[in-house]
């Protein structure tokens, strides 16, 4: 060790710091200061009377404690004296950093709604941007915490600017290919917290999975700028949460997740990412293994009813099977006849899909099979084998249906899975029926597959066309109901699951209570399977 | 007192009323069951409380989000 040469500058004496760059360390740290205080005083006690965190408390609160490294903390609008002196400084609206979350990795870039309401008068573009590029290219999952405009502009930006954005323009574009690009390369959280618009919408909406609190709205334009530009329609401004709460955007489907407040969205994601692994080039990783993986659940013999018009409950079905408390439910209000989830089996993490009866029937609708499309994406993504609980007796019928294009986008769901290439697992626990039921498993691959004793398939249900397919025998019938009975009872015997497995049409049929035995057996031969590398299309939100 | 309008979850039509004005029910509890896809769909109370209406009648049909009933607490 050499001795320190003499310092050549006066020592800081406030600090007692006597070394040589004691007054640039000292300017340092006001700088640093200065931008902890955000947009100031007065606005931090505005946004806490809104029932809300500034973004440098949600951060704290998402993130293991103490983790956070930020990056450029002091960029920012700067004030001089005469002489050339820092007066003040105001941060930029985005704060962003690295951070880790159950002791792994994370990149985190939060919007501060106290400067300029988040929004682009007050932004250096170039910092939310770097924090899509580090996700990205060091491969470190991404939270986004959005608050207002996301960092887009507002009417008054063109004044601050003095001349008009070309949305996507140069430089600015650059932005849009990251803000997708992510999605192909490492899990994106994106977290709606406040009233969010705009380019805050878009960048919570293009990510792998969203939450917004029970007191915040999103929309792409707030209800004064809706008034206005419909006037007839309109006289009467809506409120934020008529326009864009979480009861509208989770049950459209533009937002996964509802959480109670702020505290329960970060939860949510971080247990989001428990599931994943940190990027594409890697593996989920296994959790605690500490439910048996053979324990036995008599109580599913019981589950289903055996008259087929009465429905029964599907998720104490999947909590029975899965690792105990391990199922992770997302987009649960929209598309609600196929429920999804992340769960783990044996601790393997795996993406779960399952037919909901209390949602026609669990027939699929539009939006069941956009949900589809989208989940089963993620898990092609993120190397998750699938399990798929089906109970689907098809395709929602109807006026309503056929003006949904439903048929378009179930063909899109069955692309999706036909696509996907992780490990599959189908047990069929009761309907199986039309092209909606033939997207039960990747059509080209082999997959595992059951069927309860429970289960009925064909490629319409019976009680959907007897009378039509019949309808000559029935009408030359002396007593047309005693005919239709004995037409019934007939192709009921034809129904049962046993002929079909006389014919190896279907592998195994099973006791329902050995599931959660097979599932386990399958996420174990599956784990193996799991093939790191990025996908052959990046997903879209 | 405040009114919650109970909404149908599916499109259907009604296919049995289980509950009547004045009946006091608990989340959860069936107040009337819908016939969609061949199946019969339980609407359920959303919290607890006193039916003040059913606003169908069996046979009814009835949209995706319609209301279908209210209910007091």
């Amino acid at each position: 060790m050499t001795d320190m040469p003499a310092p050549d500058a006066a020592p800081d004496a406030s600090s007692g710091d006597t070394s040589i760059w004691a007054p640039e360390l000292a300017e340092l740290r006001r700088r640093q200061a200065l931008a902890e205080q955000m947009g100031g005083p007065d606005k931090v006690a505005r946004q806490h009377a809104g029932g809300r965190m500034t973004v440098r408390e949600r951060i704290d609160a998402l993130i293991d404690p103490g983790s956070f490294h930020e990056i450029g903390a002091t960029a920012g609008r700067a004030e001089y004296d005469d002489a050339g002196n820092l007066v003040t400084l105001t941060p930029s609206n985005c704060v962003m950093g690295r951070a880790r979350i159950d002791g792994r990795p994370v990149v985190v870039v939060g919007d501060d709604f106290t400067v300029r309401g988040g929004s682009a008068d007050a932004t250096i573009f170039q910092k939310p941007l770097m924090a899509e590029r580090m996700a990205g290219e060091w491969r470190l999952p991404i939270i986004r915490v959005i608050e207002g405009s996301g960092g887009g502009g507002s009417v008054k930006t063109i004044e601050t600017t003095g001349r008009a954005n070309l949305p996507g323009g140069v430089p600015s574009g650059i932005a849009f290919h990251h803000v997708t690009h992510t999605l192909g390369l490492v899990p994106v959280v994106a977290l709606g917290l406040g009233s969010v618009a705009g380019l805050g919408a878009a960048r919570l909406a293009s990510s792998h999975y969203s939450v917004m609190t029970k007191s915040s709205a999103m929309f792409v334009a707030g209800p004064p700028v809706v008034a206005r530009m419909n006037p007839q329609r309109n006289a009467v401004e809506m409120d934020k949460q008529t326009l864009g709460g979480w009861e509208v955007q989770t049950r459209a489907g533009a937002v996964d997740h509802a959480a109670e407040d702020e505290a329960d969205a970060f939860a949510c994601a971080r247990r989001f990412l428990s599931y994943l692994p940190p990027s594409v080039f890697d593996l989920p990783p296994r959790g605690a293994r500490d439910d048996d993986p053979a324990r036995a659940d008599d109580a599913l013999r019981n589950a289903i009813p055996r008259d087929v018009r009465k429905v029964y409950r599907m998720r104490p079905i999947i909590d029975s099977v899965v690792d105990r408390g391990s199922f992770f439910e997302m987009g649960r209000n929209f598309g609600r006849s196929v429920i999804t989830g992340l769960a783990r089996l044996d601790g393997w993490p795996v993406a779960l899909m399952a037919g909901d009866p209390y949602h026609y029937g669990g027939a699929w609708t539009a939006e069941a099979a956009q949900k589809v499309v989208r989940f089963v994406d993620l898990a092609e993504t993120f190397h998750l084998p699938v399990v798929y609980l089906v109970d689907c007796p098809g395709f929602l019928i109807g006026a309503e249906a056929e003006r949904s294009a439903l048929i378009r986008h179930g063909v899109r769901a069955l692309a999706a899975v036909n696509q996907c290439t992780q490990p599959w697992c189908t047990v069929i626990v009761r309907n199986c029926f039309g092209v909606a039921g033939a997207v039960h498993q990747p059509a080209s691959r082999l997959s595992l597959r059951y069927g309860w004793v429970s289960a009925r398939w064909g490629s319409l249900p019976l009680e959907g066309g007897i009378e039509a397919a019949y309808r000559a025998d029935l009408d030359a019938a002396p007593d047309p109901a005693a005919k239709l009975r004995e037409i019934e009872e007939r192709l009921t015997k034809l129904r049962s699951p046993f002929r079909t497995a006389e014919t190896f049409w279907i592998e195994e049929i099973i006791d329902p209570a050995a599931t959660r035995g097979l599932l386990c057996e399958f996420a174990n031969l599956a784990a193996p399977l799991r093939t790191p590398g990025a996908p052959r299309f990046a997903p879209r939100p | 007192m405040t009114q919650t309008r109970v909404l149908a979850d599916v499109s259907g039509s009604v296919w049995k009323i289980e509950a009547a004005p004045g009946d006091q029910v608990a989340e959860g509890d069936t107040i009337l069951l819908l016939e969609s896809m061949k199946m019969e769909i339980p609407v359920p109370a959303p919290h607890a409380g006193r039916i003040a209406a059913i606003l169908v009648e069996p046979e009814q049909a009835v949209t995706e989000g319609d209301a279908v009933a209210l209910i007091e607490r």
